[in-house]
């Protein structure tokens, strides 16, 4: 965190229509030919992430939505997968989605090179589900949750987020600690200061009260956090419990093709491994007695966890997903910060950090070996 | 086609049949689905046994083989050649172990032939699903890298060099040469050097079977024993890499000194004329033997095992050149004191003694020192230190030589991560074994060589180049065949996403990533079948020949059942 620099910015006459013109500004004098964030659908029930090239639709933009029907990381993943591109692009997005995009970058699943990325203090989003009930009516009440920092209508995960405020893309805007009418602009790396340096925002001022806040407020989610997850491992720990809180599972995968960090190309719960003959599946009810179906539902959670447990950032997407209201974001985020744990890492934190699959080290995971030699 | 799966039961002399109930297991196994024949013999391995089977094999014409008997690691190769002998793809064949995994581990008969039943009844379930795969052969490449063109490296490749032998011998430096090129004459015979490095410098460069690469470095060296991939960059230059191939390495990188300054009580780098060892060679070489004021030395102390301690060995050569310090000293300036402080004298072999002696004399003496300081006194150095009886004294000298622990060279551990070779904890390269095996590596054809290997004098590391020269001039005979791994690993370029995880992985560098279609792909001639990428691949692609996903499943759940 040290390494952060910041300017205070006068928010006139809103945050987010400041952030809107100094995208504008940006696209104007050439820092970025083209921004992608989201932007309300023109039905009005909900909102995108759209790649604008025009900076006339800037205006339409809502760096903050109050949902997040698809994981902003996807959307930057799509638009770079097979390589840079040409024009430098500034992506809009929230912690949790930059953190997703970073993990994405070092599965060679986006190329940030040409991208400049910027979050925000987050509040939340509301669960899909929610919002669509009265979407109108919940955009009023979403602003005035958001500015009173009030969690009760977000997603369960954003309740329970000691990271919305975590700096690891290339900007942040951050409105804790600060002044009225006032935001601070952080930046983060050298892309980040030189796209400051040209809007001639000078990253000088003193950021300290943000910073307080910021750790006051991820401390407090934290313990929240901690009791959450305590009381959730009571409920689904050990294998019953498990597999009876994924017998309502429809086998939709849906979960699994929200996740921003699920990358397989085909899950190996939809290959063929998977399918096995009437004879196979008479031998096992046969052991068991019987057998449901549909079947692995439990198995293929499990297969999920050893997968993406290192990189998943808690954003709550699969749960949001999930039709049957499984709490499978919560339980994905409870072993997501052991797993992480294990390795000391936290996953999107810092692009040059790689995943501990691939940093082998002789004198790791020693609890787990034989004690005998 | 139909399946017929002969099964054979090893008996291995009472080994097994005293354990396992073999009738029971024939009994047992006799109807199940797709076996043609079970029977059991008592040593499958002897030569009877091995006719039986290869007969077997023939009249049953059988389709898959599965034999119970001993661990793979004992007779797999055994069967798997009589397989081959029978017309038998030995890959369609699979051998469960019931002596080390089952007879050998309990007295309960009951049990080990009940556990004898499941591991042939997993064999079964296995072999069901066998492909057959094909052995290739590729010639074995009989040119040789010699990384680093130090004398070590000069001698190997000359050695090496043939009309059917390419050497490229690559040199970070802009000149071949090494260290030696700074000494004026070599210890023990006090011949001048000159002469002979650059001779055996002007013979490499003539010789057109030897490729010399200076200014430039090892980028890549992926393979095994008779086919390594090389990649050899430039260090001046940001041109493209130049790629060959080479049948073995020889690793000559030399060493480097122990940097003198990080023990300031012998005021390197802050006194005059307090230089190292080979700072001295450099001024002798030069011609002239003064001290910073341009007039000769009067006295010189040369202090001998410099980092010793730091370091935890004898640096073995330091002793023996100090000799030869003090012979060039009393040589050019008859009249200089010089004072060796050593900590102990190390002057082993036949012939050094006596230059020992010769040099003992009323201008050269030899002190048994401890606990040294270098301090300024006016224009001399005072050197101020406890002597055997543990007296302080102070000598008063104009010159101080430093004589610092050889320590590997800088370029050690990058070297050892391109040629996945081993540094022991000083950091000088493992031997495959001190005594037995000092110029191999844990690696098949790679060597090493010289200094890199731990500190040497010149002849010691001769005669190291020289073994390692005759090592691979009779293991790698051009025309000689080698046959890379069969079950080797597959990246399907359907299910690959490209996240590289299997690059990081790869202990072989066998795999590379494809740009264009961002995914990655198996070399499968350096492919040594270690399962890693597979382990480890997020996405399901890749997969092992004779490892595949249904073969292991069925394995698995014959076992369990």
């Amino acid at each position: 965190m040290s390494k952060l620099k910041g300017a205070i910015v006068a928010a006139k006459p809103s945050v987010e229509k400041t952030i809107i013109g100094m995208l504008e500004k940006s696209m104007k004098k050439g820092v970025f030919d083209a921004v992608i964030i989201p932007m309300r659908a023109p039905s009005g029930d909900s909102f995108a992430y759209v790649l604008v090239k025009d900076k006339s639709l800037l205006k339409d933009a809502t760096p903050l939505p109050p949902t997040m029907f698809v994981q902003g990381a996807k959307a930057v993943s799509s638009v770079t997968r097979l390589g840079k591109g040409k024009i430098k692009i500034a992506a809009v997005m929230r912690p949790c989605e930059v953190r997703a995009t970073v993990e994405l970058a070092k599965l060679g699943q986006a190329n940030l090179e040409n991208m400049t990325i910027i979050s925000m203090d987050c509040p939340g989003v509301l669960p899909s589900s929610d919002f669509l009930k009265y979407p109108e009516k919940n955009i009023k009440l979403f602003n005035e949750a958001a500015k009173k920092l009030d969690d009760k209508m977000m997603r369960p995960l954003c309740q329970i987020c000691d990271k919305s405020s975590m700096v690891s893309g290339d900007l942040h805007i951050g409105t804790l600690g600060a002044k009225k009418d006032t935001f601070f602009l952080i930046s983060n790396s050298t892309k980040g200061d030189d796209a400051a340096n040209k809007l001639g925002i000078n990253l000088k001022d003193n950021i300290d009260s943000w910073q307080t806040k910021v750790k006051t407020f991820s401390d407090e989610k934290k313990k929240k956090r901690k009791k959450a997850h305590k009381e959730l491992k009571a409920k689904v720990g050990g294998i019953d419990n498990l597999v009876e809180t994924f017998s309502h599972c429809i086998n939709c995968h849906n979960c699994m093709r929200v996740c921003p960090v699920c990358i397989c190309r085909l899950c190996y719960f939809d290959s063929d491994k998977v399918k096995h003959s009437a004879e196979d599946y008479l031998e096992r009810a046969e052991s068991k007695g019987s057998i449901r179906f549909l079947p692995d539902t439990t198995l293929f959670q499990m297969g999920r966890m050893m997968h993406m447990s290192i990189s998943c950032v808690s954003c709550g997407a699969c749960e949001d997903a999930c039709s049957m209201s499984i709490p499978v974001g919560q339980i994905f985020s409870m072993i997501a910060d052991e797993t992480q744990a294990l390795f000391d890492y936290v996953s999107g934190k810092n692009l040059d950090e790689p995943i501990p699959l691939v940093a082998y080290k002789e004198e790791e995971l020693l609890e787990v070996e034989d004690s005998d030699d | 086609m139909k399946r017929k799966i002969g099964v054979y039961v090893c008996e291995c002399g009472p080994n097994i049949a005293e354990k396992v109930d073999i009738d029971k297991v024939i009994e047992a196994i006799s109807s199940d689905k797709d076996v043609a024949v079970i029977k059991k013999f008592k040593l499958l391995c002897s030569a009877d046994g091995k006719k039986f089977l290869e007969e077997e094999i023939k009249k049953q014409d059988l389709t898959h083989l599965v034999i119970a008997a001993c661990s793979p690691k004992d007779h797999e190769k055994t069967f798997m050649e009589v397989s081959e002998k029978a017309g038998l793809n030995p890959y369609l064949f699979q051998l469960a172990n019931i002596r080390e995994q089952c007879a050998w581990i309990t007295e309960d008969k009951d049990e080990a032939t009940k556990k004898a039943i499941r591991l042939i009844r997993a064999a079964i379930g296995r072999v069901r699903y066998h492909s057959s795969l094909e052995k290739k052969e590729i010639d074995s490449n009989p040119d040789v890298l010699v990384i680093g063109g130090g004398i070590a490296g000069i001698e190997a490749s000359l050695q090496l060099a043939r009309p059917n032998r390419k050497v490229y011998l690559v040199e970070k430096a802009p000149e071949l040469g090494g260290l030696v090129t700074n000494f004026e004459k070599n210890f023990l015979s006090m011949k001048p050097l000159s002469e002979i490095i650059n001779g055996k410098i002007e013979e490499i460069n003539t010789n057109e079977n030897i490729k010399v690469f200076t200014n430039s470095e090892v980028d890549e060296a992926v393979g095994f024993f008779g086919n390594f991939e090389i990649k050899v960059k430039r260090t001046d230059a940001e041109d493209e890499p130049v790629q060959f191939d080479v049948g073995a390495v020889v690793i000559a990188i030399g060493s480097t000194l122990f940097d003198s300054k990080k023990l300031p009580e012998y005021g390197y780098g802050t006194l005059n004329n307090v230089i190292t060892s080979l700072e001295f060679e450099k001024m002798n070489k030069s011609g002239k033997i003064s001290l910073k004021n341009g007039k000769p030395p009067k006295s010189v102390a040369i202090i001998h095992c410099v980092g010793r301690k730091e370091k935890g060995y004898c640096s073995e050569i330091c002793c023996m050149y100090s000799i030869k310090f003090a012979k060039y000293l009393t040589d050019k300036i008859p009249s200089v004191k010089v004072s060796n402080l050593y900590s102990d004298l190390c002057i082993p072999g036949k012939t050094n003694q006596k230059l020992y002696e010769q040099a003992k004399g009323k201008n050269v003496n030899f002190i048994r020192f401890s606990d040294a300081e270098i301090t300024k006194s006016k224009d001399q150095l005072s050197v101020k230190y406890k002597d055997e009886n543990g007296s302080k004294t102070n000598l008063i000298v104009d010159m101080v030589i430093l004589a610092p622990a050889v320590e590997p060279a800088v370029d050690a551990s990058k070297i050892a991560e391109i040629t996945g070779i081993y540094q022991g904890d000083e950091g000088f390269f493992e031997e495959e074994h001190e005594k037995i095996n000092p110029i191999s590596t844990s690696t098949e054809g790679i060597y090493i060589v010289g200094c890199a290997q731990g500190p040497k004098n010149i002849s010691e590391t001769l005669v190291q180049s020289e073994a390692a020269a005759g090592k691979i001039l009779s293991s790698l005979v051009p025309g000689r065949k080698i046959e890379p791994e069969v079950k080797t690993s597959e990246i399907s370029e359907a299910l690959c996403i490209g996240c590289k995880t299997c690059l990081s992985i790869c202990s072989y560098g066998a795999i590379t990533f494809d740009e264009s279609k961002k995914i990655s792909v198996v070399n499968e001639v350096i492919c040594r079948g270690c399962g890693n990428c597979v382990a480890a691949c997020p996405s399901g692609a890749a997969s092992i020949k004779h490892f595949k996903f249904k073969q292991l499943y069925q394995e698995i759940r014959e076992a369990i059942k």
